[in-house]
């Protein structure tokens, strides 16, 4: 099945902001103590967040005057009308606890499934480029396939198997499995593991080999004509506003996972404009031909990413559901997507000084990591279904699902008791 | 490539004194901030420097060092905006809600129960290492300790002159063949910091930046250095910053230095290995024991690493440290992928990445370690499991960014339990929680054919006492201070 995702922004009533801080503050102590049944019991979130920007914390060197606005996001299985409609009925709890604070939300004596329905509908902003870790898995099958491999391993680890082949471990294993009614849904339905897509990557590689002069010129007058006059990034973590950071680090490290979202401004003009677009088809386009396979740009910590573009393209957010620490994914980023990063980023204000879109930005590790930090935003309320799942275990379950099904060789079957 | 201003760098970043066997490690708060100023104007050139000695008849029998916390620096008079120089981790220290949660110290080893640096103990504001040697002997760490000893008490008797206190101390003992309690051979891989004038295989050659302020690191940018915005003390004493601000380096040829005394539950580490291990009818299986807890650590007891000597310890105290894990166990059936030293420094083999790829990630997160033992010195075995008191580990490492060395170390690829492919294996050594959540696994996989084996509910055998960050000054950073 399909995931899809959504992302509502809507301005806050005017004096309520604190107590929505106060609500979202509330929800995540549910979320944490396990009890925010509503996202649970809806069995298709995989992520879900709400966070408060514009509130008088803009870290961006602002002077504009902007308006409190809720962001929220969810990460979700299936279609998207399908999902907002029975979200909007059986978590209504929830939503009302919360956009009752927003401007233009239904009074309490008139709210039904369908205004508030419309209202998410009418609020929804669109994405720039989505990407999923694991393509196609639901949070149905994601569990089950934990709980799959669990159960393989203990059996594994109940008695010694010196001796025996991997051929014969391999249909000793399928038979204990499939005797458990727990697994029943291995005999209902296959799964197969995302490919990369060959033809779709050399049509992408085709089209850029044909505008290869068109993106020279390009990158020629981006350099000459806007990069040269950046303002640019030059803080080191060490100016960071401390506070602001014992806040941010408040949020994190609790779970295996954790949660990074990101307000940037655009820079100002057409061209800054169209190469953001690009980045973000060039992304979409690897994103659903090479990226299919649990990394993202070589990055393999990434469940749920995603860029939005909103207020009339002059504003970028950044959604990201990763493993581990900080210091691990911003490194990564570093190591592996530099070029990708800066392609997007530097088209928005006060990035790390870059040249031809290309150098500089995110490999300077210092000033990028600076830059991170400073244009990240407080995530006030962060749901993850499976936060014990590293997206390697989760594309390494569905694969121990997928051999065990099938029928092996001694050599595939050596291949299958690896992965456990 | 730089050349390093050796002369001008305090000696234990880049020298470990192995032969200097004994040494005191004075943690202490400065009561007169005037007198101790005074005496750093006057006795900075008593510290020692990384320079090279060629003759080692010339090299002094007493070594000494210094490292200041965040708060020390503060008590010693710096103004505010140039306390505000400094990387969070430091200003911050090693107690945090933060800090404490990434860095595991929780339970026995909250820092509310430590016996120095926690919020409970008096306020550390430097560290006065003390190293010593009798020249006439190799290798007697009784004499070395005489010297050690009698030197220490020469500056005791001025401590009340300096107007500085001792909060709390500890002696640190080094072994001829570096074993520390557990009975494995420790300290043999250290990265070489590129330009020191050390040799050695080049995949362990770091950037100079990594490990000192003032240099490029190995992203080939400057690390985050304090530099002073506001005017204080005799400026022209510092260098100014190499990247080009035209503000005056405080940190350069300095770096910061992580302290960490660790307790090492012995006898709980070789019962629980003997356990895992035992024969059918319950006795020790020693062979099977001392695997394990090679399997566990990465190397045999005698230093030799398992990847390359995957049945049984040679024997003979090894130093062998030019080796991969890409080419001869990429699949982990030698050493472990959660084993201690090949999670620690994963080398050529980072999770699913080529070699080249491997090893600058690696190198993007070593530390230079300068461990010492104390209490007993003691070689645990699956026989030898009883030492008398308490026995550990002064953790000592040096790096210039803490938050992407020392703690991704300890978080990301310690107490974290997802590397490579794993599920619920924490480091087995320095990773483990003392008190997991309920139903929460804590295993060590040994990869293997036909099949992985799991090693389950494991235990933790380390408990912090005590720790804190120290910034690790230049000799010239050292005889500024004095002016302030």
């Amino acid at each position: 099945m399909r995931q899809n995702s959504i992302t509502v922004v809507v301005p806050i009533v005017q004096g309520k902001v604190w107590e929505l801080l106060l609500r979202l503050a509330e929800i995540n102590k549910e979320i944490d103590r396990g009890t925010a049944s509503e996202f649970e019991q809806l069995g298709v979130v995989h992520f879900a967040r709400w966070l408060v920007i514009d509130h008088g914390k803009s870290y961006i060197d602002d002077p504009t005057k902007r308006h409190p606005k809720l962001v929220f996001v969810v990460d979700f299985d299936g279609n998207l009308a399908e999902f907002v409609a029975k979200f909007c009925s059986e978590s209504s709890n929830t939503i009302d606890s919360v956009f009752c604070f927003c401007e233009g939300y239904p009074s309490a004596e008139n709210r039904n499934p369908q205004n508030r329905t419309s209202y998410l509908q009418r609020n929804l902003v669109k994405d720039a480029a989505v990407y999923i870790g694991a393509p196609g898995r639901t949070v149905k099958q994601i569990k089950q396939e934990r709980e799959l491999r669990d159960a393989i391993r203990s059996f594994l680890d109940s008695k010694s198997w010196v001796g025996v082949s991997a051929k014969s471990i391999h249909q000793q294993v399928k038979s204990h499995v499939l005797a458990d009614s727990r697994f029943d849904f291995l005999n209902k339905s296959t799964v197969s593991l995302p490919k990369i897509n060959i033809p779709g990557l050399v049509l992408v590689g085709l089209i850029l080999i044909l505008l290869l002069p068109l993106i020279i010129v390009w990158l020629l007058i981006v350099h000459f004509f806007y990069e040269v006059k950046d303002k640019n990034f030059t803080m080191k973590r060490s100016g960071l506003d401390s506070a602001y950071m014992t806040e941010l680090e408040s949020y994190e490290d609790f779970k295996y996972q954790n949660q990074f979202s990101q307000l940037v401004d655009m820079k100002t003009g057409w061209v800054r404009l169209a190469t953001i677009k690009a980045m973000f088809l060039l992304s979409r386009g690897l994103i659903k031909t090479v990226f299919v396979q649990g990394k993202l740009m070589g990055i393999p910590t990434i469940h749920f990413a995603k860029w939005v573009m909103f207020e009339d393209n002059s504003r970028v957010l950044f959604f990201s559901n990763f493993d581990g620490s900080w210091q691990q994914y911003l490194g990564d980023f570093i190591d592996n997507s530099g070029w990708g990063l800066t392609g997007i980023f530097s088209n928005t204000k006060v990035f790390p000084k870059t040249n031809f879109l290309l150098t500089g930005g995110a490999y300077d590790e210092e000033h990028f990591l600076a830059w991170s930090r400073n244009s990240q935003v407080v995530t006030q309320a962060w749901y993850a279904a499976y936060p014990d799942l590293s997206i390697k275990n989760v594309n390494n379950n569905t694969k121990i699902r997928s051999l065990l099904m099938q029928s092996l060789s001694e050599r595939q079957a050596k291949k299958f008791l690896k992965l456990i | 490539m730089n050349v390093l201003e050796l002369e001008d760098i305090q000696g234990y970043v880049v020298r470990g004194y192995a032969h200097m066997m004994y040494s005191r490690f004075a943690y202490m708060k400065i009561t007169d901030p005037r007198a101790f100023r005074k005496w750093l104007s006057l006795s900075w050139p008593d510290f020692t420097t990384a320079q090279h000695v060629p003759d080692k008849s010339k090299i002094n029998d007493t070594h000494l060092n210094i490292g200041f916390t965040h708060a020390g620096l503060k008590k010693l008079g710096m103004k505010a905006q140039n306390l505000a120089a400094f990387s969070r981790e430091f200003r911050e220290g090693m107690v945090s809600p933060h800090r404490t949660r990434i860095l595991g110290d929780s339970d026995s080893s909250a820092p509310e129960n430590w016996i120095w640096g926690g919020p409970k103990t008096d306020e550390i504001h430097l560290c006065l290492m003390v190293f010593g040697r009798d020249k006439g002997h190799k290798d007697d760490l009784e004499r070395d300790k005489a010297v050690c000893i009698r030197y220490f008490e020469q500056l005791e008797s001025r401590f009340p002159d300096m107007g500085v206190e001792v909060v709390y101390s500890l002696d640190g003992a080094t072994q001829p063949d570096n074993k520390e309690h557990f009975g494995f051979r420790d300290g043999i891989s250290q990265p070489i910091i590129e330009g020191s004038g050390r040799v050695g295989s080049k995949d362990d050659v770091v950037k100079a930046g990594e490990f000192i302020y003032g240099y490029r690191n190995e992203f080939g940018v400057y690390p985050d250095t304090p530099l002073l915005t506001e005017n204080q003390g005799n400026m022209n004493l510092l260098s100014t910053d190499a990247e080009g601000s035209g503000k005056k380096d405080f940190g350069r040829n300095g770096t910061m230095m992580v302290m960490r005394q660790l307790q090492q539950d012995v006898e709980g580490f070789w019962t629980f290995l003997n356990e895992k291990t035992k024969n059918a009818d319950g006795s020790i299986n020693e062979a099977e024991s001392l695997k394990l807890g090679a399997k566990i650590m990465g190397r045999w007891q005698s230093g030799a690493p398992i990847t390359l000597f995957p049945e049984k310890d040679p024997g003979v105290i090894s130093d062998i440290n030019d080796f991969g894990y890409a080419k001869f166990d990429s699949d982990g059936l030698k050493c472990p992928f959660g084993s201690h030293l090949r999670r620690t420094n994963p080398r050529d083999s980072v999770d699913d990445h080529g070699v080249k790829e491997s090893l600058k990630l690696s190198n993007q997160h070593r530390i230079i370690r300068r461990a010492r033992l104390y209490g007993e010195i003691f070689e645990g075995s699956p026989t030898n499991r009883k030492p008398k008191g308490e026995v550990g580990l002064l953790f000592t490492c040096f790096n210039a960014d803490i938050s992407r060395q020392f703690e991704f170390l300890q978080y990301t690829w310690g107490n974290l339990p997802k590397i490579k492919e794993l599920y619920n294996d924490p480091d087995p050594i320095i990773g483990v929680k003392e008190n997991p959540k309920p139903g929460e696994e804590q295993n060590f996989t040994i990869q293997d054919v036909p099949v992985n084996r799991t090693i389950s509910g494991l235990q933790r055998f380390i408990t912090v006492r005590g720790g804190a960050y120290f910034f690790f000054p230049s000799i010239s950073a050292i005889r500024y201070l004095g002016t302030i």
